[in-house]
């Protein structure tokens, strides 16, 4: 497919003054119009492959009445996965259950949180302690709303 | 020179930016399916009639329905039956359910009202409904509150696109009916692909321009010299083959490649197996084979991937035209006498070939696991336990189980993509090979032609691309603007409206099946058709070589009276079934 001018055989008519034939001309016509033909047939591809079937998970949790959390206690949420640490007096942090590291899930041990997979450690803010994860467990705001409902922001 | 040359990939650049440039627009600007949309008017008045158009749409009918049915009780903005809906719509009357009409010891045309109404709009209100479908059933089943069941099917898809309209989840130019709604999510927005034929006439443009591009290239070829064209240049003169080229022989009798001579239905055949392989492949990227999600994947591939109806209509519309075609390169070789000595086994071959073909056609069928496929699946896989002796085996062995389960669907799915393409694919090349094995398609003998012409690999490609071109433009076209077919997904108890034909290509089984025993017609009849064919290259007399490479051989006779028979009776029987109910 590639162009090469065959403009040196003498069979060609061309005019004296150009270096390329009508053939030369006819094939990069076609060589474009392939191009075309494979850049449409490609994007073509792309749209149809680019459909996303699923949706994307809630991008916030309803977790209740914020008075059906107990001071000074930790609540895993497990199908979020997050942990909510309640501080007392209305005062609450969340943080991802999800390993900064490779994404799986860490586990409760001891007042810490550890990763079965690659065996980092969190602490029980979810602060980093021991790698190989680079940094904490994410940090999720939560807020309440007018019902007195938590609402746990996943973004 | 090399100024000139220096230009050449600039133009390169700028045909493939002109590309780029031509699929972007396509991408954004396309004739968006926006269109002015009739939405019902909000009255002015919260207790008017809404003002629809004229005729009314899908939606205005919808909207109507709600206000003069649901709207009592779910308000009018589906909020449900807050304090302040049931001041402004019943004021002295508001508490309902202590008046006469509505409280327990209502009359008999009164009924019981209730105290708690849902609110129908907004996040999470229709939190226990997943699917358009599922709110339809609903709707359709317990709906509304004092006659439950009363709405008919129409009126009942009516409200649930009025629902998700004032949900803001109903898509755009998508009539909401059993076909559609499993694959439409009551808490997502969905919007079907911005015009999809655009793109596909734009694919098909595109085609034609290549291919007059290619042919005329090929037209002002220089022609070859004599002793090449004719093929009887030493072999060191031929010029070298790139890949495609190759997979040709370097130089073919003329007869073997004149279109009323093959009518072009082996190539056509191969061409269209390699369509069902590629778009075979692009829909696995989203079907589901589980019962549940089989039939809203096929929808969602349908309706909202993008090109996705035409990969999934071009798929079917090969698959239809696989049949034809074979059928038609059948014939031609039985008319031609081409089956006989050295062909008789590429004969068998191709039989089973055609029957691998047929055996997808209704696997692949079957993967739609709509109420369209539900009584061909029953009646199909039955005629297989019909069968004295192992027919219980043969069932679970295809079936997966001892009745149609999930198992079955996944059992057809391995069928379908693997098991029987893997086969059909290894009998094809083996076709091919023993084509060329046997010296080529049947053809007369050079000493008996007046003209033992030959063309080359390079002239047989062009027309061969030639053929591809056309039935790919007949293809794109035919999946444009006819859909391949599409039912309500199967769900627990069989609905009456339900088709109970058999795919097309197996009327004539279905025909014959109404006469009696489903063994004798619908196992051992086939079977036997399928062996007299096998017979024909082994039993009856083979057309004399000075016959070969022309119509209806006088030696034939018996083979081409006993195929035509066949083939009329085969006609009679589906036109049968086709045209009478």
């Amino acid at each position: 497919m590639l162009f090469r001018p065959q403009s040196k055989r003498i069979y060609h008519t061309k005019h004296p003054m150009s270096k390329y034939s009508r053939r030369d001309f006819l094939k990069l016509t076609t060589d474009g119009l392939l191009a075309l033909g494979a850049t449409l047939g490609i994007g073509g591809l792309v749209r149809f492959l680019s459909y996303e079937m699923d949706p994307a998970p809630p991008s916030e949790y309803d977790l209740g009445p914020a008075i059906n959390f107990q001071p000074d206690t930790t609540t895993l949420l497990m199908h979020i996965p997050a942990a909510l640490v309640c501080k007392g007096n209305d005062e609450f942090v969340a943080f991802s259950l999800i390993c900064t590291h490779l994404g799986c899930t860490v586990e409760q041990k001891n007042d810490k949180f550890e990763c079965p997979c690659h065996g980092s450690i969190y602490g029980s803010d979810g602060q980093m302690e021991k790698g190989p994860a680079q940094k904490g467990l994410r940090r999720l705001r939560v807020t309440k709303n007018e019902a007195g409902n938590l609402i746990l922001h996943m973004n | 020179m090399n100024t000139d040359r220096s230009r050449i990939p600039f133009i390169a650049v700028l045909f493939v930016a002109v590309g780029l440039g031509i699929l972007l627009l396509s991408v954004t600007a396309l004739p968006r399916a926006e269109k002015v949309e009739a939405t019902p008017i909000e009255a002015e008045n919260p207790l008017d009639p809404p003002i629809v158009s004229e005729p009314p749409t899908q939606l205005d009918q919808g909207a109507l329905i709600f206000w003069g049915v649901c709207m009592a009780c779910h308000g009018n903005e589906g909020q449900g039956l807050t304090d302040e809906w049931r001041e402004l719509a019943f004021g002295e009357d508001k508490d309902c359910w202590t008046s006469k009409c509505h409280a327990s010891n209502h009359p008999p045309q009164g009924f019981e009202f209730p105290h708690t109404v849902p609110a129908l709009v907004g996040g999470g209100k229709l939190g226990r409904f997943t699917s358009a479908q599922q709110l339809y059933d609903y709707i359709y089943a317990m709906m509304p509150w004092w006659n439950p069941g009363s709405l008919t099917p129409e009126k009942a898809w009516q409200v649930t696109a009025y629902l998700l309209k004032m949900n803001g989840t109903l898509p755009a130019d998508i009539p909401l009916d059993g076909k559609v709604a499993s694959a439409i999510p009551v808490h997502r927005k969905v919007s079907a692909p911005p015009n999809d034929t655009t793109l596909a006439l734009i694919l098909a443009a595109a085609l034609t321009a290549i291919m007059l591009g290619w042919l005329l290239q090929e037209i002002l070829r220089r022609p070859l010299p004599a002793d090449l064209a004719a093929g009887t240049a030493p072999k060191s003169r031929l010029p070298r083959p790139n890949f495609v080229y190759h997979l040709h022989p370097p130089s073919i009798p003329a007869a073997q490649s004149r279109w009323r001579y093959t009518l072009g239905a082996g190539g056509l055949a191969v061409f269209l197996m390699l369509v069902l392989g590629a778009t075979g492949l692009l829909e696995m990227f989203y079907y589901i084979p589980t019962p549940e999600l089989a039939p809203v994947s096929v929808e969602t591939i349908h309706f909202f991937v993008p090109l996705g109806a035409l990969v999934r209509n071009l798929h079917y519309w090969s698959a239809q035209l696989l049949v034809i075609v074979a059928a038609v390169h059948l014939l031609r070789v039985v008319f031609t006498g081409a089956y006989a000595r050295p062909r008789r086994f590429n004969f068998l071959l191709g039989l089973g070939l055609f029957v691998l073909a047929l055996l997808l056609d209704f696997t692949g069928y079957v993967l739609r696991w709509d109420e369209g496929i539900r009584w061909a699946l029953t009646a199909g896989t039955n005629l297989l336990s019909s069968i004295p002796w192992i027919g219980p085996r043969l069932y679970e062995f295809a079936v997966g189980s001892s009745v149609i389960s999930p198992s079955t669907l996944v059992r057809f799915y391995t069928w379908h993509i693997y098991a029987l393409s893997a086969v059909a694919a290894f009998v094809l090349i083996w076709h091919l090979f023993r084509v060329r094995r046997d010296g080529g398609i049947a053809a007369p003998l050079p000493t008996l032609t007046e003209t033992p012409a030959r063309i080359t690999r390079f002239d047989l490609v062009k027309r061969e691309v030639l053929g591809m071109f056309l039935a790919g433009i007949v293809l794109i076209l035919l999946a444009t603007f006819l859909p391949a077919p599409l039912g309500a997904p199967i769900r627990g108890t069989p609905t009456l409206e339900t088709d109970t034909r058999a795919p097309w290509f197996f009327l004539w089984v279905q025909q014959l099946l109404k006469l009696g025993d489903p063994f004798l017609l619908g196992v051992l009849v086939p079977v036997i058709v399928l062996g007299v064919l096998a017979l024909i290259p082994y039993v009856l007399p083979a057309p004399a070589k000075e016959e070969l490479g022309h119509w209806f051989p006088r030696r034939g006779r018996i083979a081409q009276i006993l195929v035509a028979v066949l083939v009329t009776i085969i006609l009679i029987l589906t036109a049968l079934a086709a045209f009478t109910s």
